[in-house]
């Protein structure tokens, strides 16, 4: 087994705090980790951490990441019902947006990039359409 | 959606909407979210990158730094992130024997500093993985070894100590990345050297710190050179720095992870 699914298991059972919307966010969880595999099987590999929370239209949400330029990324998010439509956007340090491909379908997306460049970007996750919804966020790297 | 069928949708909806995204106001640069967790580049995505543009020796490059003993629960936190680093490279090195080493005494030292039992079981797995040279899950094992570790080090009331793990794994990484670069020296590998915005998250976390571990002077060190290393790194526009500005975090990096391993000052 996975060692990333069997932390996630181990988690799900030994959380203390198994509260409905802990629930929601391990179910977030899964459903992204079921889309970031999809790169697993190209060779990116899955970091552990995540970033979870609830996510609302117009209310994006912006992380801060460090790439290396020569490696690859991936940047997964899924929400759960009702949110519909999210989109993953990625700018460099300057917050200006940059060239990449993009993966959308419904509540899920993605956002790959190959920085020229490393240093500090940032991830804009947004809710395009649907309502406010717990949301879990992953990154990959080849 | 299967995996397959998700990799057929990505390669058929590979096009950008660039041109109709705003970018970034200022507020949204200063508000966004910092997690340590994935804000913060494990070493074996800045040793990935390294294999992409310079092809090190990994094994000529582990030569793991044997900790010394200490009572300083600060200095144990720091060692456990630079064995972590250390167990990232045996994994580069594809070096089985070198990866259980560094697993025990990851799981030591974790003990000592009374983390959990289901992240000292980890210690099993990472046997069981490097048993089977299964190297890209030994990396995922890693990283969520030392996820686990900071989990139970937060829930102990130890959340002081978690950035100091980070710190360690960073100082080793950069030190081992700074040697390779400044004795294989092009711009593109001095180019990853340049992670500013890394030296001063974790000097904002360490700035939250207790004052009393604050004045402890190992941590006083570990500021210093940061810092230190700081001024080397952040150049304007994203150049590069130049060969002798990482030859100087080469050797910054080198002596503040002599200072973490060599054990207590005062025995």
């Amino acid at each position: 087994m996975k060692p990333l699914l069997v932390f996630f298991l181990s988690a799900s059972i030994l959380s203390a705090q198994d509260t409905p919307d802990s629930r929601d966010r391990s179910t977030a969880r899964s459903k992204v980790l079921e889309l970031a595999s999809a790169f697993a099987n190209d060779g990116f590999k899955i970091r552990d951490g995540y970033l979870s929370g609830v996510l609302e239209r117009g209310k994006p949400q912006i992380l801060e990441v460090n790439l290396f330029s020569g490696n690859a990324y991936w940047f997964s998010a899924a929400a759960l019902a009702p949110a519909r439509k999210l989109s993953v956007t990625l700018f460099d340090e300057n917050g200006r947006p940059v060239e990449g491909k993009d993966y959308q379908d419904g509540s899920t997306a993605a956002a790959g990039l190959i920085p020229d460049a490393s240093g500090r970007y940032f991830v804009r996750l947004d809710l395009v359409e649907g309502d406010k919804a717990d949301f879990c966020l992953v990154y990959s790297y080849k | 959606m299967s995996s397959r069928s998700a990799i057929s949708v990505v390669v058929l909806l590979s096009a950008g909407l660039l041109a109709a995204t705003e970018p970034l106001t200022k507020e949204q640069i200063k508000g966004a979210i910092l997690s340590e967790s994935i804000t913060i580049p494990t070493p074996g995505e800045f040793f990935a990158a390294l294999d992409e543009q310079g092809q090190p020796n990994w094994t000529q490059m582990f030569a793991p730094k044997a900790a010394g003993t200490t009572s300083s629960r600060e200095q144990m936190a720091l060692m456990l992130g630079v064995l972590v680093a250390d167990g990232y490279i045996a994994v580069e090195a594809q070096d089985g024997q070198g990866v259980k080493n560094t697993g025990k005494d990851i799981i030591n030292l974790a003990k000592k500093l009374n983390v959990s039992q289901s992240a000292i079981s980890r210690g099993n797995s990472i046997n069981d993985f490097a048993e089977n040279n299964d190297w890209s899950a030994l990396r995922e094992e890693l990283e969520a070894t030392q996820n686990e570790v900071k989990l139970s080090m937060a829930e102990q009331k130890d959340k002081d100590l978690v950035i100091l793990v980070t710190v360690g794994a960073w100082t080793r990484g950069t030190q081992v990345a700074a040697d390779f670069v400044s004795k294989n020296y092009t711009p593109g590998l001095a180019g990853l050297l340049r992670q500013p915005a890394i030296v001063e998250y974790l000097l904002a976390e360490l700035g939250e710190m207790p004052e009393r571990m604050r004045k402890e002077p190992l941590i006083v060190e570990v500021e210093q050179k940061l810092r230190a290393t700081l001024d080397l790194v952040h150049t304007r526009d994203r150049t590069p720095p130049g060969p002798e500005a990482v030859k100087g975090v080469a050797s910054v990096m080198d002596s503040l992870v002599n200072e973490i391993t060599k054990g207590n000052k005062e025995p």
